[in-house]
């Protein structure tokens, strides 16, 4: 058993004895060290949001994005080797213009998360090709089915659909606070607002004021408000979500040292 | 590359015992390493094929888990393995169908589609540049000519049509479940087929299933479409299962 790579590690097209391609997942680590990305699938929209690390004081803070609009009504967020995910972008754009032209009809969000998928997928095949070093979150509408979706496609090619997903660093703490928000009920269900506050704050959690860099935060929605186009959040509002954010997290802190104090009695 | 007289771990070319490892380790990762067991089979004018549903996710949606594909309204694939590879391998299954359909002017038989995939699956076992896709496929459907037809076809590009059959990690108890009854599968009807292949699988994971657990399909007769159950009706065949053996 050679699980530690030595040797069966060198190309995509080679398994190891044990049945694994360590060059898929050697490419999922990539993304593991990268800012995190979250995205949420609310009643009426779908919310992403990713933690780009400021990795210079001189560079302009809204360069070198994250986040990219694919269609009118789809957009995309990446995390992990941002060279890579420019190219997961311009293919995804080229699937929808060519679905366009071909059908006359915006590509419905599954054809473009399964597109997107396969064209990934094909990276891990061949020998001379390595995999993409990238996890891109899907945010779609369907003007057809009058469904909005949420889809992550990574680095091997699978590609799944989700009420909420997290790629990147913090991304296990990041899952187990969207559980917490029982989205994957349809009752318990939250509006793109309130989605909008609790994506911020949970960015704000995982992040470590001394050890981590300072970051800026990305958000887009595809929602009601924006009248199904993919668009950022107004800056204004992503302000206010910061602040609510931030407070909400010191209250939390400062009810748990009560908590605390009270036991320690 | 490396003087390491294991050198032919790497590329699809033979060890010096007359073996193709890489194609061995295509296997392993297409049954042993996803965990999870498909069982097939035919009877009088139907065929089925059933395998176990995991959401590893609270936050995943369930209907985006599925290893059960249609490739034509005629025929249905069950592809167990890494997913990605067998949604490569359901692509490609598609694109053949309805290449015949259109050069040849009607629907693609079950045994040409399984003997066209396997002979493209082998094209990756005999060359350096693509491994071979970690996956194995079973496909059902009823032609017009031999009646319900269950095939497999597997990593290396092996085909081979079946009473009945399974892949997975417990694909030789679940055939050796099958053989007890091969002579009496030639007489089952659709509700028999369906429900012998669910009490397979349950014979051979140890555990009664609910509906949400599983995904079954099958064809019926002739001019049967491809379906896949839904929960309800799952877990009607359970009940009745369950009531049979009471």
């Amino acid at each position: 058993m050679a699980s530690s790579g030595s040797g069966y590690d060198l190309s995509s097209s080679t398994f190891s004895p044990d049945g694994r391609i360590f060059q898929v997942e050697y490419a999922s680590k990539a993304v593991e060290n990268a800012g995190t990305a979250l995205g949420l699938k609310c009643s009426n929209g779908v919310v992403l949001c990713v933690e780009k690390p400021l990795l210079n004081k001189m560079l302009l803070p809204s360069s070198s994005r994250r986040i990219h609009t694919i269609d009118s009504h789809s957009g995309v967020a990446i995390t992990g080797f941002v060279s890579d995910g420019r190219q997961m972008v311009n293919r995804a754009r080229e699937e929808c213009s060519n679905y366009e032209e071909t059908y006359g009809t915006k590509i419905p969000s599954k054809v473009l998360g399964e597109r997107l998928a396969s064209y990934v997928h094909y990276f891990t095949l061949h020998g001379s090709l390595r995999p993409f070093g990238t996890s891109a979150l899907v945010a779609s509408y369907d003007p057809e089915t009058k469904q909005h979706s949420l889809q992550m496609v990574e680095p091997s090619g699978v590609a799944y659909t989700y009420y909420g997903c997290a790629a990147g660093k913090g991304r296990q703490p990041a899952r187990t606070e969207l559980e917490k928000l029982d989205v994957h009920k349809p009752e318990t269900s939250i509006d793109v607002r309130e989605g909008v506050k609790q994506l911020a704050r949970i960015i704000h959690l995982l992040h470590e004021e001394g050890k981590d860099k300072p970051f800026e935060l990305e958000m887009s929605w595809v929602c009601e408000e924006s009248n199904w186009e993919h668009k950022g959040v107004p800056r204004d509002y992503i302000k206010e979500a910061v602040e609510w954010a931030k407070k909400d997290i010191e209250e939390e802190e400062e009810f748990e040292s009560d908590e605390d104090e009270e036991m320690e009695d | 590359m490396s003087r390491d007289s294991n050198y032919d771990h790497h590329i699809s070319i033979f060890s010096p015992q007359g073996r193709l490892y890489q194609m061995e380790y295509a296997f392993k990762a297409a049954s042993s390493s996803s965990g999870q067991t498909a069982v097939s089979l035919r009877g009088a004018n139907s065929c089925a094929f059933v395998t176990q549903k995991k959401v590893p996710d609270r936050l995943m949606d369930p209907s985006s888990i599925t290893h059960i594909f249609s490739i034509t309204p005629k025929i249905g694939c069950l592809a167990t393995g890494m997913i990605a590879d067998c949604k490569a391998q359901v692509q490609r299954m598609r694109y053949e169908a309805a290449d015949f359909q259109f050069k040849y002017g009607y629907p693609i038989p079950v045994r040409v589609l399984a003997k066209r995939i396997a002979d493209i699956a082998q094209v990756n076992t005999q060359s350096a540049s693509m491994r071979p896709l970690a996956t194995v496929c079973i496909l059902i459907g009823v032609d017009d000519e031999k009646g319900p037809q269950v095939f497999k076809v597997d990593c290396a590009g092996h085909f081979l049509p079946f009473f009945g059959t399974a892949s997975g990690a417990k694909e030789q108890e679940a055939v050796n479940y099958l053989e007890k009854r091969v002579g009496d599968m030639k007489g089952y009807d659709k509700d028999q087929t369906v429900r012998t292949a669910i009490m397979c699988l349950g014979s051979v994971l140890g555990s009664d299933f609910r509906g949400s657990e599983i995904e079954v399909g099958y064809v019926e007769g002739k001019n049967g479409r491809f379906t896949v159950l839904t929960e309800e009706e799952i877990d009607a065949h359970l009940n009745a299962i369950a009531d049979a053996d009471a």
